[in-house]
């Protein structure tokens, strides 16, 4: 692939095909150029990183209520703080996400391998990508609040 | 009869959800057991009277195709069938576990009526 307009336009129908389907919650693209994000804050980030033909991480990151509230849709039950079953339903967006952005990129799917999701969270913490990188950043539009997709791929 | 289902992801919230989807489904199953990676679903299948498993792919210390190859090995379980529901739906990752004796393949992320129309069939 592929353009990076392309690429967007299909990450963005997998995510909302995640959480129309699997979460259960409306969500749309959130209108405006493609932000910068700065340090984040009381937020939660999922990663898979992807190796192989094409090299990479996919990270989805939510701010904490918009974390809590995908998790207890998801769930079908009330969660109101971040615990082990935010990280693994963020997680498992992630990888989900990443499983997508695999077949996106290759539809055979063996030469590109998707690593197991991680999650960081805190008050406050940055993300810095060593190589040289074609990133996007597409934000989402939740009843709660915004969270972002984040794909960066090696030149 | 109901058949015993094994659902075999490193994911709580994906099993937890696979759970739901079979129930909204309105599948006819009986229990449902849970083993979060390739290991932990030999014991449960030599220990438990299971009749079907829905195992992931991608996962930790011994992940769905490990699983597929070792059960194979094992004349005990080797023909209980196993269904794969992963992100990793691409043809080579998919026929390889076919060819491990896989019965099919259902992508995540899904919905309950996609898990009714391809597993039902089988449960």
């Amino acid at each position: 692939m592929n353009s990076c307009i392309e690429l967007s336009d299909k990450l963005i129908e997998s995510t909302i095909e995640i959480f129309t389907g699997m979460v259960m919650m409306e969500i749309s693209v959130a209108p405006g150029p493609m932000p910068k994000l700065g340090p984040l804050r009381k937020s939660i980030t999922g990663m898979v990183g992807l190796a192989g033909i094409h090299k990479g991480v996919l990270a989805v990151h939510f701010p904490y209520q918009v974390a809590t509230a995908v998790t207890s849709n998801f769930l079908g039950m009330e969660v109101e703080e971040i615990n082990d079953d935010v990280q693994d339903a963020i997680g498992e967006i992630a990888n989900m996400l990443g499983g997508n952005l695999k077949t996106i990129l290759s539809d055979r799917g063996k030469d590109i391998q998707l690593s197991l999701p991680s999650t960081i969270y805190g008050d406050e913490y940055s993300l810095a990508s060593q190589a040289d990188v074609d990133q996007i950043i597409l934000p989402f539009q939740t009843p709660v609040g915004i969270f972002y997709v984040e794909v960066e791929l090696e030149r | 009869m109901a058949k015993n289902v094994l659902l075999v992801d490193d994911s709580s919230t994906m099993r937890k959800i696979i759970s739901r989807s079979l129930r909204q489904a309105g599948l006819d199953f009986g229990e449902i057991y849970e083993a979060g990676d390739g290991q932990e679903a030999l014991v449960m299948l030599e220990k438990e009277s299971i009749d079907i498993v829905l195992s992931d792919i991608n996962m930790p210390n011994m992940n769905g195709i490990e699983f597929l190859r070792e059960k194979a090995n094992r004349p005990a379980i080797k023909d209980i069938p196993v269904f794969m529901i992963s992100t990793e739906t691409g043809e080579d990752i998919i026929g390889e576990a076919k060819s491990l004796g896989a019965i099919g393949a259902l992508k995540k992320p899904f919905t309950p009526d996609k898990v009714n129309e391809v597993l039902g069939p089988f449960i």
